[in-house]
């Protein structure tokens, strides 16, 4: 499904992604793990687009000069150098590091404003499909998103998330600083969510150790280096 | 009496010539500062459509309006876009334009007492003793009119939302589909509209002059500075706290403090509340 080859992104000299190389099969959960700063989030923007609107903010502005070199395969068609809402408009939906929702809206917006490119009654099918899967969300939909728990801002990223119809979701550290009965709630949903709805997951973490069990394939990244280290088959 | 009523009045039309700053800036982080200008372009064009050319009047509102959406939506596409994210280079591009388009017009000959426009229904009323002409109160009303119509636009529309979504995290926003480009094209044109719209409301109670321009932009910036940099119903409320503070010291003090009403209150805002009235943003972030 998703191909990245030699993916090289360098923040002036600094080198922030070396010669790294993922992929995903359809209906795969992909692990990517590494400690801080080994360039998770970096491979995150670069997939999902986000990382050409950085570079191109930065370059106006005349400040840090960002090149990414590599190429992406997704669905066999090369998507080096689209923005990131035409890869959001193709499937590609990253759900960012810490969660990033819009604290001034209700949940219940928050999810609507997630539901940007779906039709209406995908909207409607998704809507109601998120608050099944986090009934908990239901609950407190009235709401804003700033006032929301850890754990209820992560929920609803997801859904936020989901409700964009990804065919292809990018969590980055979902479980970042939620309680261990949080984490393993999310992870379960998070194994639903492929098997229910057919999306392929990648998902990035520090601790391996609560994800591990519904990745069919995970990597281990390094000083911004893939160091070859891999658990399971490809 | 006639403080509450022509108080109301006033405070309208601030709100209405702030809403449209206060609408691009909210999504977009861009301070328009050309929005003075295109407030007096419509006038000069629906002056051209009705006086010049002798179109229909209401026709000729609604292409002005379509016009100025679309100057305004160019203005962004081709100069703006270049700029964005620098505050100061965002800055100077607008007010160069916006002086431009202002100093071109006088220079143009554009000046004296001719142009006029028509108001929208003659005649006046009597509110409690006190006389009041029906197009100050076509001005309360529309004004009411469009404050709602944007609530339901960007609580109930998928743009609307879309819109709302850019203005809390723009980066969040790319991630869902949102293309932050053509949504700043979409506020940029809703915002000129709405100083066009307010354009062809409040200048029949008086001349189309250029400097109008220019008081327009510090007003619209006043109410919005007051109100919160980014929060439209900030905005309106700054409006009526300004518009009734014009209007007390027109009683009592004299009408030529009117304009010094407006710079105050950017003053005493920024020093006692920088973030404005309604400028929660800060106060949430804190929380999380």
């Amino acid at each position: 499904m998703l191909e990245a080859t030699g993916l090289m992104v360098f923040y002036e000299n600094m080198l922030a992604l070396n010669n790294v190389s993922i992929s995903c099969e359809n209906n795969q959960i992909v692990g990517v793990f590494g400690a801080n700063s080994a360039g998770k989030s970096t491979l995150m923007y670069t997939l999902s687009g986000i990382m050409e609107d950085i570079k191109k903010k930065e370059d106006m502005a005349g400040r840090e000069r960002i090149t990414v070199l590599g190429a992406i395969k997704y669905l066999g068609k090369d998507i080096m150098g689209l923005k990131p809402s035409q890869r959001a408009r193709q499937g590609i939906i990253l759900c960012p590091e810490r969660r990033r929702i819009f604290p001034e809206s209700t949940v219940l917006e928050n999810l609507r404003i997630g539901g940007y490119l779906a039709s209406p009654p995908q909207k409607k099918e998704s809507l109601e499909y998120v608050f099944r899967i986090f009934p908990a969300l239901e609950k407190i939909k009235k709401r804003v998103g700033g006032f929301l728990s850890g754990g209820e801002q992560q929920m609803l990223a997801i859904g936020r998330a989901l409700m964009a119809q990804p065919r292809l979701l990018l969590l980055d550290e979902p479980l970042l600083g939620l309680s261990p009965l949080i984490q393993v709630l999310l992870v379960r949903s998070v194994k639903e969510i492929r098997d229910e709805r057919g999306v392929s997951i990648i998902v990035t973490e520090q601790y391996a150790r609560p994800v591990l069990p519904i990745v069919d394939y995970a990597f281990i990244l390094e000083n911004g280096a893939n160091t070859g280290g891999a658990i399971g088959q490809p | 009496m006639d403080i509450l009523i022509y108080g109301t009045i006033n405070s309208m039309a601030l709100a209405l010539m702030a809403l449209g700053f206060a609408l691009v800036y909210g999504i977009s982080r861009i301070p328009n500062f050309a929005h003075g200008a295109l407030y007096v372009i419509s006038g000069f064009v629906t002056w051209g459509f009705v006086r010049a050319l002798g179109v229909n009047y209401l026709l000729s509102v609604f292409l002005t309006m379509i016009i100025i959406g679309v100057v305004g939506a160019l203005i962004y596409r081709f100069i703006l876009i270049r700029v964005r994210g620098m505050a100061i280079s965002e800055i100077i591009a607008s007010y160069a334009i916006g002086l431009a388009i202002l100093e071109g017009l006088r220079w143009g000959g554009f000046k004296g007492m001719t142009y006029t426009l028509p108001v929208f229904v003659e005649g006046s009323v009597d509110i409690a003793e006190i006389p009041v002409d029906f197009h100050r109160l076509v001005v309360v009303g529309i004004g009411v009119a469009v404050v709602a119509f944007l609530w339901l636009f960007t609580h109930h529309t998928r743009i609307g939302l879309a819109l709302r979504g850019m203005a809390q995290d723009e980066r969040a926003a790319l991630m869902l589909g949102i293309d932050s480009d053509l949504m700043a094209v979409v506020a940029m044109a809703l915002g000129s509209m709405l100083a066009g719209l307010a354009a062809i409301l409040l200048l029949p109670l008086g001349n189309i002059v250029v400097e109008a321009g220019y008081n327009v932009l510090i007003l619209a910036i006043a109410v919005c500075i007051v109100g919160g940099l980014g929060s439209w119903m900030g905005a309106v409320l700054a409006a009526f706290l300004i518009g009734f503070a014009q209007i007390l010291t027109v009683t009592y003090l004299g009408s030529h403090y009117q304009m010094v009403v407006a710079l105050l209150a950017i003053i005493f805002t920024l020093i006692l509340r920088p973030s404005g009235l309604f400028g929660q943003q800060k106060e949430l972030e804190e929380r999380v």
